[in-house]
């Protein structure tokens, strides 16, 4: 085996061997689905029946409130609405003309209610479309859209009514119309769901963006384990000291890829496997992951960019789209690139302030300039989920300091659609710095890691370079 | 010992930024030789030992071995114990001196058979497995050791060899150096501490503030700068030891170890002899023993500075006491 084998190897094996690392393989897989089933549970309606005292001072939308109920078997056929926005419990609402709010308030907090809720309709409900909802246990959020919805068709039925129309033939023109954005150079007909891709490609450079920081810093530690056991002298005795750093730098890559291969493999058993037992009667996984992945993404999104009739997409739907819409193979293929492209970038640099220093605590002023670009490449791509194309993401999809987050978001929002030359360019440049800066960690490392008690300036590193 | 050249320098060069590490520094080590590399601190000891080792390269100047000018695949030939030694503390005995064998060219066969033998050899076998982190220091240094000389190396390497380890391991060492060099090996030892090296080395070299001030055998060495210098220890009175010789030797210094118990070391002038000497003072005093006076390395070493430098040797001495200082600060 050749030398910087030898150094890969023990790089490896010493970290893979590692109780923490076998403790965090594991438990990462655990606590992620633990939090998905969390999630899962808490987001799912509770079968609570809900008694609501209603205090009317419109003295008109109060009493009517339970007609709206009788329409709700008609509603589950209504294509706009969503199916699962109703609960399965029931809401009772019961109007009371004697209490003033004031006295339904005070009775609420004493405990000898029998009611969980005051539902408080102002005189002006017709003008300011406001009701006030007070509550001692805070509603689900599917409790209160049921109520929500209530309120609103009972006023519509009563509109209606005043009005001499039929209320089936209101219902029969009203209309509610969805905008579905389409690439124009794209072939499929389907909404292109730009936001939803952006953040995949977001999901997939945070996770580079974390293996860096977690793994690059890991090179910086093992560097200076060296340097403070006082080892490296022998060693670069044999090899020379570049070798000594790349293996370093390549093994450390490899413990990460490994860990990475077995989250994925792990995460998959756990949620085929475990997932099923959890769910309820009638769920299936596929509808879940649906569920999890679908609604929550677009809404957020879409709340993000002030959108109030954002159009929520059907479970199958999602699951169609991530399968279809998506260019998986290529996706993975750039994300390992940028992966290691980055790592090696930053790794590298990681090295040389590990070998610039005499311990941990010294490596604060050299780290900042290093973490910096990293943490503001996370902004970008935060942002830039809404807007993958401004001028700004352009630039930092290209500029290799940023580029390993950015250009995933940038590439997965765009399906990969014309972005072949920017792409390539963005690659190229990658390479030649993480080289060059390689290159240069190399003469900063190679003085650095012989030279003990010495305060280093930047001064003193940009002479190493020429030395 | 043969006086065939084993290890080459010429006239080599190295500078950092502000200052000049080495200048003009040649030395030549015979096969099967002690070669001591004796100097203060910082006067270019451990650069040229890098040099030797190829970590670093020299600014001008060759470097050859065996009559071949250095290269890498010379590593497996020469054996290296820095003077900042350590080894990874989380890693097992066995593995860690395994995968130094290795870095050193050996294959998985041959050096778990060295280790095997020098383990126990040093009768520490049972260390295989534990980790370093569990082990004394005495006992890392000993793992150490044996990780520098594993391999065969024709050449061995020893920056401070001594320091940090204690009286015992000191003698252990300086007993394997020896027994290797009787097998063939030939080592170079650095050390500011000189006097430590004097009854091991065969050849030394002294440099100071990166020049090389003398160099040779270290018989001859010692022969050169010896005075006729005598300790006279006697018994009896000190004026009618003073009166008994008129001429020709000096009094250099003189300690009362008693009543009427002196120690004196004199010198003897040109011309006299300490047959002589010693003839004319029977009558005076009892004398209780004789020593010719051997000067230690340390005092060979400013001397030598000084005559090279043109100074005296309070001067030299001053100066070395305050490089020391500073680098204790």
């Amino acid at each position: 085996m050749s030398k910087i084998g030898l150094i890969i190897k023990r790089e490896y094996s010493s970290r893979v061997k590692k109780k923490s690392f076998i403790i965090m393989t594991i438990l990462v897989p655990i606590l992620a689905a633990g939090f998905l089933i969390g999630a899962m549970i808490l987001g799912m309606p509770e079968d609570r029946d809900l008694s609501i005292k209603v205090i009317d001072d419109s003295l008109i939308v109060g009493q009517n409130l339970h007609i709206s109920q009788h329409n709700e078997t008609e509603n589950k056929n209504n294509p706009f609405a969503d199916p699962e926005a109703h609960l399965k419990s029931k809401i009772t609402y019961k109007p009371d003309i004697k209490l003033t709010l004031d006295e339904a308030r005070a009775l609420l907090d004493s405990d000898q209610a029998n009611f969980d809720m005051i539902l408080y309709i102002p005189e002006n409900i017709l003008v300011s479309n406001v009701v006030k909802l007070y509550y001692k246990e805070m509603p689900n959020s599917k409790a209160q859209a049921s109520i929500m919805d209530n309120i609103n068709e009972t006023i519509e039925i009563l509109k209606v009514k005043e009005a001499n129309m039929d209320y089936q033939y209101y219902k029969s023109i009203k209309t509610q119309v969805a905008v579905h954005t389409i690439d124009n150079k794209s072939e499929s007909d389907q909404d292109s769901q730009i936001e939803i891709k952006a953040g995949i490609g977001f999901a997939l450079g945070l996770m580079i963006y974390m293996f860096i920081f977690i793994y690059g810093v890991q090179v910086m530690k093992g560097v200076i384990e060296e340097k403070t056991n006082r080892i490296v002298e022998v060693i670069v005795s044999s090899v020379k000291p570049f070798e000594l750093m790349m293996g370093k730098i390549i093994g450390i890559m490899l413990v990460g890829l490994t860990q990475f291969a077995m989250w994925v493999v792990l995460i998959g058993i756990f949620s085929t496997l475990v997932m099923p037992f959890m769910l309820p009667d009638g769920y299936d996984v596929g509808t879940l992951a649906g569920e999890m992945n679908g609604p929550h993404t677009t809404a957020e999104v879409a709340n993000a960019m002030g959108q109030q009739d954002q159009v929520i997409m059907q479970d199958n739907e999602i699951i169609n789209f991530l399968f279809t819409q998506v260019p998986w193979g290529s996706l993975i293929a750039i994300f390992l690139f940028f992966f290691i492209g980055g790592y090696l970038l930053y790794g590298s640099l990681m090295a040389a302030i590990g070998a610039a220093v005499d311990s941990e605590t010294d490596t604060q002023q050299f780290m900042l300039p290093v973490t910096l670009p990293l943490v503001f490449a996370y902004l970008i791509s935060v942002m830039g989920m809404q807007d993958p194309n401004s001028t700004v993401m352009q630039w930092c999809s290209q500029i290799p300091f940023t580029s390993p987050v950015v250009m995933l978001v940038r590439y997965s929002a765009n399906a990969g659609e014309g972005m072949t030359l920017s792409l390539i360019t963005s690659m190229l440049l990658l390479i030649v710095t993480f080289i060059g800066t390689t290159w240069l960690a190399g003469k900063i490392y190679r003085t650095g890691i012989l030279m003990y008690g010495k305060k280093v300036t930047y001064k003193e590193l940009f002479k190493w370079l020429k030395y | 010992m043969s006086n065939e050249i084993i290890f080459k320098a010429e006239n080599i060069v190295k500078r950092y930024a502000a200052h000049t590490a080495l200048d003009n520094v040649s030395i030549e080590v015979p096969r099967q030789s002690v070669y001591g590399l004796l100097g203060p601190n910082g006067a270019g000891k451990t650069s040229l030992i890098r040099i030797i080792n190829q970590i670093t390269a020299p600014d001008s100047g060759a470097v050859y071995l065996n009559g071949e000018r250095l290269k890498r695949e010379h590593i497996s030939q020469i054996g290296y114990l820095p003077e900042e030694r350590g080894l990874y503390k989380k890693m097992k005995v066995g593995e860690q001196a395994l995968y130094l064998a290795r870095l050193k060219g050996m294959d998985k066969k041959e050096a778990k058979a060295a280790l095997d033998e020098w383990f126990k050899k040093f009768d520490i076998a049972a260390w295989w497995d534990k980790k370093v982190e569990e082990l004394s220091k005495g006992m890392a240094q000993k793992i150490q050791f044996i990780t520098t000389v594993m391999h065969k190396p024709k050449l061995l390497i020893l920056d401070e060899p001594f320091s940090g380890f204690d009286p015992i391991n000191t003698n252990l060492v300086k007993n394997e150096i020896l027994k290797l060099r009787d097998e063939g090996t030939t080592i170079i030892l650095s050390t500011h501490n000189m006097g430590s090296v004097e009854e091991i080395c065969d050849h030394i070299t002294l440099i100071n503030k990166s020049k090389k001030v003398l160099d040779g055998k270290l018989t001859d060495i010692k022969a050169q700068f010896t005075d006729e210098e005598y300790q006279i220890e006697f018994k009896g009175n000190v004026v009618a030891f003073a009166n008994a010789v008129w001429g020709g030797w000096e009094l250099v210094n003189r300690e009362q170890m008693g009543e009427h118990h002196f120690m004196a070391t004199i010198k003897l002038m040109e011309g006299n002899n300490l047959t002589n000497y010693l003839k004319s003072i029977l009558d005076h005093v009892e004398i209780l023993s004789v020593n010719k006076r051997v000067p230690s390395m340390n005092e060979i070493f400013i001397k030598a500075v000084a005559q090279k430098d043109n100074v005296s040797p309070d001067e030299v001495e001053q100066s070395l006491n305050q490089e020391n200082t500073e680098e204790n600060e």
